[in-house]
């Protein structure tokens, strides 16, 4: 078929314009206008139409990580920047961590300050070395013998262990509202995170693109062993045929011979 | 205008904060304000590198370069230009990189006892095997057709069919007139419209 020539100025150009809609209004009424009479344009227009049609089938593959996990379909960002994790500070630790820990410094405190724990016949005696030298000033002659529970109810660092308490919390009830400290723009810690998700993104991928090989080998596998039974199908009705004719030959064949032999 | 009505734009968050706006916030110690941009435009710099180099491992690689160039950078982002023109040219550069350097094919290992099929149907539940295959050999013609173009021909028709710039901003992108910008699409489309119908035949 031989095709018309278009001397349209800026044919070409006017063409791509009118196409994507990005294009002068006054250029377009007067292409358009120009469409009606000129079959080359036309054509050659609904081709390109057809051509961004098939583009625009063309999507680019879904992140693996999507894919594989059971969320929806959604993109999930790739990259986050984070800050670094801030270094664990006093304020971070949990309430009842820091009163254990206050127990236990009271606890050595006590021990360094000479307390005593005896066992008696008067039962379980503690003396403390305040206790010690409450003792001693009283000057008395018998033995500071106490009941356990009357030995601790009066000792000073109760109140003292109380009133830390006290403190601590109060601290950590503020603690929220202190600044977080700065963070560095990248942590080691961050980029090794990065690092370990994209090796597991990529395996996730790589063993998806394996599927859908695989898929594709069985689907090309299955195609040629249907073509291959179509063939044996048919070699198969060949051969029943032709054998099938040469028994009738045979046949043919012994009968003729049988008439022969018995004029004979 | 560039960053409006973006066929790959991620439409799921509720943005409140321009992009312009979120840069300031960034470049000030926001390091949330920079993760929105790049939840806002990852989609779009991962397809436009998927397409230009048909590569989704090397298309990730450089989404996530670009990000990484772009955080880093930042502070000497001045405004002169779109934060998402400022972006895309970043991408382009990287996967013009890509492109000059030798390509790789990919090499595939089988694990021992996969179950190909149940994987295949069980991670993607909607669409089925053929359907997935047959998307693919529809991509791989499209992606034969387009690797068939010079870069510049096919970065304008990516650019422009599927990020939806205009003649204007793919020329102050790419760098060269707006003719040009053109002159590159028609011939690039008129190549792929003779690849494709070799591919239908």
């Amino acid at each position: 078929m031989i095709e018309t020539i278009c001397t349209y100025s800026g044919r070409d150009d006017l063409l791509i314009a009118y196409l994507y809609d990005d294009i002068e209004p006054g250029d377009r009424a007067a292409f358009s206008a120009h469409l009606h009479g000129c079959g080359r344009c036309t054509r050659e227009l609904a081709a390109l139409r057809g051509v961004r049609s098939t583009l625009s089938s063309w999507a680019p593959p879904e992140p693996a990580r999507a894919l594989a996990s059971q969320t929806p379909p959604a993109f999930e960002p790739v990259i986050r920047i984070e800050p670094p994790a801030a270094r664990r500070t006093w304020h971070d630790v949990p309430g009842w961590a820091q009163v254990a820990a206050a127990v236990l410094v009271l606890g050595v405190s006590a021990g360094i300050a000479n307390v005593e724990v005896r066992h008696d016949a008067a039962g379980w005696t503690l003396r403390t070395g305040w206790a010690q030298t409450d003792a001693r000033s009283a000057a008395s002659p018998a033995p500071a013998t106490t009941p356990t529970t009357a030995a601790v109810s009066p000792a000073p660092w109760k109140a003292d262990l109380a009133a830390l308490e006290q403190d601590l919390r109060g601290e950590l009830r503020s603690a929220p509202a202190r600044a977080v400290p700065a963070a560095a723009p990248i942590s080691d810690a961050e980029l090794q995170r990065r690092v370990r998700a994209i090796i597991e993104e990529s395996e996730r991928r790589q063993e998806r693109e394996l599927a859908l090989r695989v898929a594709e080998v069985v689907k090309d596998v299955n195609a040629q062993r249907q073509a291959d039974l179509v063939k044996i199908d048919r070699s198969l009705g060949f051969i029943q045929s032709s054998t099938y004719g040469e028994q009738m030959k045979q046949r043919e064949l012994v009968n003729y011979l049988l008439k022969v032999s018995q004029k004979q | 205008m560039l960053g409006s009505n973006r066929a790959e734009k991620v439409s799921a968050p509720q943005m409140t904060w321009s992009d312009e706006e979120l840069v300031a916030r960034s470049i000030g110690g926001d390091q949330e304000s920079f993760n929105q941009l790049v939840l806002r435009w990852e989609r779009p710099i991962y397809a436009l590198a998927y397409r230009v180099i048909g590569r989704e491992e090397d298309a990730r690689d450089v989404c996530q370069e670009t990000f990484l160039r772009a955080f880093r950078a930042l502070n000497g982002f001045r405004g002169q230009a779109k934060f998402s023109s400022w972006l895309y040219r970043i991408a382009l550069n990287l996967c013009r990189d890509w492109v000059r350097k030798e390509r790789r094919t990919p090499v595939i290992q089988a694990p021992e006892e996969l179950e190909v099929l149940e994987m295949a149907a069980v991670r993607e539940p909607t669409p089925s095997v053929e359907d997935l295959v047959a998307r693919r050999e529809l991509t791989r013609v499209v992606e034969r057709a387009m690797a068939r173009l010079p870069e510049e021909q096919r970065t304008a028709i990516i650019l422009k069919e599927y990020h939806e710039l205009t003649f204007q901003e793919i020329a102050d992108l790419v760098g060269c007139p707006l003719s040009t910008v053109k002159t590159r699409l028609y011939q690039g489309l008129s190549v792929l419209r003779r690849e494709l119908a070799k591919s239908e035949s």
